[in-house]
């Protein structure tokens, strides 16, 4: 395009400063919070104070970080779910709903079998069923798009509301296994002791929303992106991501890598919502449906660009806007808690946007307008 | 060297329809045409013949306003044009037929004839488009219904959709690059019925071929381009295969041939009865060969002739519906590609980038892509291995974890080598398609040589290459692929380069 | 049972279906350029908060949904920027897109939650018309918008199949090199559609705000229709016409808990209910990959892929 006598144009880099992969993401959290700071400004609130509380309950203060930690661990899951699903181009967006029933698989192997179990076993129990739940959610799309390459974007997106319709069932709906018993008040049933963890205290006397899942899940993206590192599995993940047809020159198999890969997705995402149970929740707990956590998972994982160590560290980042965002609800000068929501977008965009910048420079050049 | 140069008001009194004086293209690196002269006249076939990279695409670019050439002019009926764009070419009614169709799968041929077309009104008269279309495709035999879906139309019936396209314009002039590239021989024979009903209407055609034997017989001219340049130029009845030929290729074919030291012994690879199908299309009709250890079997013939569907059938990639491979011992025709390769085969394709490495993969990664891996990579070896190649074959890149796709054309190509030759133990029999396929000299010796080797050390190697020169080089035997069939074999030594010409154009 | 009931149930359905059409009319002119928008239920919601907090202020009902419309041209226009024109990766986009727009809705709309609509959009009282047996209040008991709609859909068709931009149009989606090759701008067709469509989108959530909703509350005021929408645009095989069926079919089964709780019959529990349009949208979808059926109605073959143009 040219504009002013000067054509600009955009060409691929030849090679990336390594200036720019931190700068990309930096200036991408800077730009996010000036348009945060303007809905703000516009709202009759004051940008750089709310900044400053949201940093500080968010981030700096003893319940701050418990809170964000606790949060960040099905984060860490739903945007692990994404991140492994996304980087083979396989679109899923139901980690929401891979989440719910991974929590409520979770919550049945709690109820039913934890009891005649240690505590040892059960708790890996639980997460291992959660995990097979969520990966049963995912595995009708997976079949899908392998036999009739229907899009798992929209049929995952869907089982999304089937799933959270099933929960409100399961809860509000139905007076079956999953509710308490104690109570006519509509809650879920509670797991077995075994099959819960008690909170970290952090050498203090003080009870904290962060739970030894909170290291599982940071022990399990480390694993998981060492064995893609090492494992064959990986290599030919990585081989197909890269160029389908060189997959089929070496003899891979692309509908098992894709279904595989889908199946693995869905598992994540469902140890996301059984690590809910076995850490703050004990049952299952409708309470999860507001934090939408399975869709802030693809933030997370794109804004990680599908490296899962740094989906841990995105994951933190959104989880203290989340809970930083919560505490000025209630704070002074109250806050929609929805900014944390609008920040978490607008980063992405401009993450998106930057993203280009790391592929591609511009370059500007001075043209002669032809005569001829 | 004849150069046919017919100047704008000499002293034939018709002028020539198309004219290319001193025509010079050139692009970062290369001169496409350098002093290019070239005419066409009116209701004339004249066809440009010359091998990928000889320009003549690039001149037909220049003749219907796809590119600007840098230096010369071209003509119109004797007056002189310039043309910016398609649209201009258009203007002067001449019009570019593009070897990948550019149509739109969903349409009808209608409304793809009509897509470009400026003065379309705003709501489209479709009856009377359809009519318009149909009474073209009458007149000059190129039987499409309008209102079918192009989607489901068959390759030559979409190139006739493309030619309507060029005729609903008003072209007089009509350029097709490579027109028998995507077709079946009866589609070739249509196709020059229709070429013969528009140059008796008083169009003028412009055929862009490396098809040496299909084009004798319908061009009423051939002229021959290499480097850039017009070698020669005969007319019809002129025409010697073997002349042309040496047109193309600039020089007479002097080989120092390279041959099998020792004498060769069992049969590796066996390849009996195959045919393959694909849409209703027979790609290979009933190929049988072998090849025996410690020797080059070379299989020559023009692109599009099912050389990459062959290579693709013996790795086990496709399937062929009757026939076996065998693989030292094994049949392999239904094992798929780890099959073959388990039985002992390596496969270096001609899509070095696409298909042969993974282009954002280091060479490392690369280097583990076609063997039996385990559980877990094992790099450590990878790496070692391909630090030793690296410095063996001069493989120039900044170091082992460079991403293929930096790498230049003749460096990737040996590291794919490497890799199917040595790397892969246990591999005794290697398929490789057009190993030098856009090589400098230098990269090219390489290569010849590591294949050399490799057939030295006992390995059956069936290289199936668009390049002559090289399978009479390197071939102890030949054969000649041609539409799908194996029509000629002959020992390397015995080669007759005129006959073998001559297979490869299908002519007997 | 009451039959009457089922009847307004579908009158009902069809008055749904008004914000599904509109929707899935801005998705699929989007798609048809190639490029593809998931940001819809975000934009729907951006509609709907925004409309009523101009109706709020101004108490003028067009007012409100010209805002709305602008909205939608600028939320569009960033994703056409970011797709388009930066080639970024259309799916990631959407999905920022409904993330961000979900959440200023949610931000802006704080303050007027639970307050009353200040204006509302009435169906047209067609009078003794729709009295009449079976068709009156199926046909008679709409809302001008609805009725807007109806011509705009069948005007978007006109435009699509009969005209020479709309032929432009579809060759966008299906083969943007060739619309490139004959001197087309694909990038301008794709930010019209795009910014068009995203108008579109914003428009029925604001129509739905007003005829529809009781007062601005996130979760009840969509509930997912943004996505049934983009469902919805493969159910009808990108042509607009197709989609007033399946709009009316996806309204239909949206509607049905409801009647079905008001005339107290249990067959099923209601939130299992809930789950029909999604699982018909579901099946639908699956009938709809089979080979064949995605050959000839399928989507726009170049959809999601940025244009490049080879330069030479």
């Amino acid at each position: 395009m040219i504009i002013l006598g000067r054509r600009i144009r955009m060409e691929q880099r030849l090679s990336t400063p390594r200036s720019l992969l931190f700068l990309v993401p930096v200036f991408s959290v800077f730009f996010a919070l000036v348009v945060g700071g303007v809905f703000l400004a516009a709202t009759g609130h004051s940008p750089i104070g709310t900044y400053l509380d949201l940093i500080d309950n968010g981030y700096t203060s003893f319940y701050g970080i418990t809170d964000t930690l606790g949060l960040a661990t099905p984060l860490i899951c739903t945007g692990l779910a994404a991140a492994f699903a996304f980087r083979m181009n396989l679109y899923s967006i139901g980690q929401e709903g891979q989440m719910y029933l991974g929590m409520i698989g979770g919550a049945w192997a709690g109820i039913a079998i934890a009891d005649s179990f240690p505590q040892v076993i059960a708790v890996p129990v639980v997460l291992l069923v959660g995990a097979a739940t969520g990966a049963a959610w995912i595995a009708l799309p997976a079949f899908l798009r392998a036999r009739l390459g229907t899009s798992e974007i929209v049929s995952t997106l869907l089982l999304n509301y089937v799933a959270l319709n099933l929960l409100n069932y399961l809860i509000f709906g139905s007076t079956g296994f999953f509710r308490d018993p104690t109570t006519s008040f509509p809650q879920g049933r509670l797991v077995a002791d075994s099959a819960r963890l008690s909170p970290i205290s952090f050498f203090t006397d003080k009870v904290t929303n962060t739970y030894p899942t909170f290291f599982i899940a940071v022990i399990l993206a480390v694993v998981l992106f060492w064995l893609m590192r090492v494992s064959n599995y990986g290599y030919e993940t990585a081989v197909y991501a890269d160029s389908p047809n060189t997959a089929r020159y070496a003899g891979m198999n692309s509908a098992w890598l894709q279904s595989s890969v889908l199946l693995i997705s869905g598992a994540l995402a469902g140890v996301g919502g059984a690590m809910y149970v076995v850490g703050p929740a004990g049952k299952v707990d409708p309470g999860l449906l507001q934090v939408g956590l399975g869709y802030a998972g693809i933030v997370v994982a794109a804004l990680a660009r599908y490296n899962f160590i740094a989906v841990i560290v995105a994951a933190v980042l959104f989880a203290g806007l989340r809970t930083g965002g919560n505490a000025l609800q209630i704070s002074n000068d109250p806050v929609p808690i929805a900014i944390a929501v609008v920040l978490q977008g607008a980063v992405l965009l401009f993450a998106l946007g930057g993203e280009l910048f790391r592929r591609n420079k511009i370059t500007i050049t001075r043209v002669q307008v032809a005569t001829t | 060297m004849t150069n046919v140069a017919v100047a704008a008001g000499s002293s034939t009194t018709v002028q020539p329809a198309l004219q290319a004086r001193a025509v010079t293209k050139r692009f970062p690196g290369v001169v496409a045409n350098d002093a290019v002269n070239f005419d066409l006249a009116r209701g004339e076939v004249h066809t440009l013949l010359g091998e990928n990279g000889a320009g003549k695409s690039t001149l037909a670019s220049v003749l219907c306003g796809l590119y600007r050439p840098e230096e010369g002019q071209v003509f119109r009926n004797g007056t002189e044009i310039r043309l910016n764009s398609p649209r201009d070419g258009l203007a002067h009614g001449i019009a570019m037929v593009h070897q990948h169709f550019r149509l739109v799968d969903r349409f009808t041929v209608a409304e793809n004839v009509v897509l470009g077309h400026k003065s379309l009104s705003f709501v489209l008269a479709t009856n009377d488009i359809e009519e318009k279309v149909a009474a073209i495709t009458q007149e000059f035999g190129l039987p499409l219904d309008p209102r079918a879906v192009v989607g489901e139309l068959s390759a030559g019936e979409r190139q006739r959709v493309e030619i309507v396209k060029a005729l609903y314009q008003g072209a007089e002039v009509l350029l097709l690059d490579e027109p028998t590239a995507l077709l079946a021989p009866p589609e070739v024979e249509k196709l020059f019925s229709t070429v013969r009903a528009m140059t008796h209407t008083g169009k003028s055609v412009v055929f862009v071929s490396h098809k040496l034997g299909e084009v004798v017989d319908i061009s009423d001219r051939i002229t021959v381009m290499r480097g850039g340049r017009v070698t020669g130029s005969v007319r019809r009845g002129e025409a010697d295969v073997r002349k042309l030929a040496e047109l193309m290729v600039g020089r007479e074919i002097n080989i120092v041939p390279r041959r099998a030291k020792s004498p060769t012994s069992d049969v590796l690879l066996s390849v009996s009865q195959v045919h393959l199908e694909r849409d209703g299309v027979e790609i290979l009709s009933d190929i049988n060969l072998d090849v025996r250890a410690g020797e080059i079997v070379g299989v020559a013939g023009v692109a599009g002739n099912g050389q990459r569907d062959l290579a693709e059938v013996v790795a086990g990639l496709q399937t062929p519906q009757q026939g076996n491979v065998t693989v030292c011992g094994t049949p392999t025709a239904r094992s798929g590609a780890l099959g073959a390769r388990r039985a002992g085969l390596a496969y270096v394709p001609e899509d070095r980038l696409g298909t042969g490495l993974a282009p954002s993969m280091s060479i490392v990664d690369n280097m583990v892509l076609t063997r039996e891996r385990g559980f877990l990579v094992d790099r450590k070896s990878a790496l070692a291995e391909s630090e030793q190649f690296i410095k063996q074959l001069e493989i120039k890149t900044p170091g082992p974890l460079t991403p293929t796709r930096k790498l230049s054309g003749g460096n990737s190509q040996k590291v794919l080598l490497a890799r199917e030759l040595f790397a892969v133990s246990g591999a005794r029999v290697l398929v490789v398609c057009s190993p030098t396929r856009g090589l400098d000299v230098g990269a090219v010796e390489a290569v010849h040589a590591l294949l050399d080797e490799a057939r030295d050390a006992g390995k059956a190697i069936l290289m199936i290459s668009e390049d002559l020169d090289e399978v009479m080089t390197l071939a102890d035997r030949v054969m000649v692929l041609y539409r799908g069939h194996i029509t000629l074999e002959q020992s390397g030594n015995d080669a007759d380069l005129d006959r073998v010409g001559r297979a490869m154009a299908g002519i007997a | 049972m009451n039959s009457n009931i089922w009847l307004l149930t579908f009158a009902d359905a069809i008055s749904i279906a008004t914000t599904l059409i509109l929707a899935s009319l801005g998705a699929i002119l989007t798609e048809r350029s190639g490029v593809i928008n998931l940001g819809v239920e975000g934009m729907l919601l951006m509609g709907a908060v925004t409309g009523f907090l101009v109706a709020d202020s101004s108490g003028n009902l067009w007012l409100a949904l010209f805002v709305a419309v602008l909205v939608g041209v600028v939320l569009s226009s960033v994703h056409a920027a970011l797709t388009v024109g930066l080639r970024a990766n259309q799916i990631v986009s959407g999905l920022a897109m409904v993330i961000f727009a979900t959440g200023l809705s949610q931000f802006i709309g704080k303050p007027i939650e639970g307050d009353p609509l200040p204006v509302l959009i009435r169906p047209i009282d067609f009078g003794a018309l729709s009295d009449i047996p079976f068709f009156g209040p199926v046909v008679f008991g709409h809302d001008l918008f609805t009725y807007l709609t109806w011509a705009l859909v069948a005007a978007a068709s006109f435009y699509m199949h009969r005209t020479r931009p709309g032929l432009l149009l579809r060759a966008t989606g299906d083969a943007p090199a060739t619309v490139d090759a004959q001197g087309g701008s694909v990038a301008r067709i794709r930010w019209a559609h795009t910014v068009v469509g995203g108008a579109l989108m914003t428009f029925a959530g604001a129509w739905y705000m007003f005829a529809r909703s009781a007062a601005w509350n996130q979760s009840a005021t969509t509930n997912g229709i943004g996505w049934i929408a983009l469902a919805l645009v493969v159910f009808a095989s990108w042509r607009p016409l197709r989609a007033i069926g399946g709009a009316v079919l996806f309204g239909f089964s949206l509607q049905v808990p409801f009647t079905l709780q008001a005339e107290q019959i249990r067959i099923l529990p209601p939130t299992i209910v809930a789950m029909f349009p999604y699982l018909i949208t579901l099946a639908v979808l699956v009938v709809l990959s089979t080979p064949r059926a995605r050959r000839l109605l399928g989507a726009p073959k170049m959809l999601g892929q940025p244009f490049v143009r080879d330069e030479r």
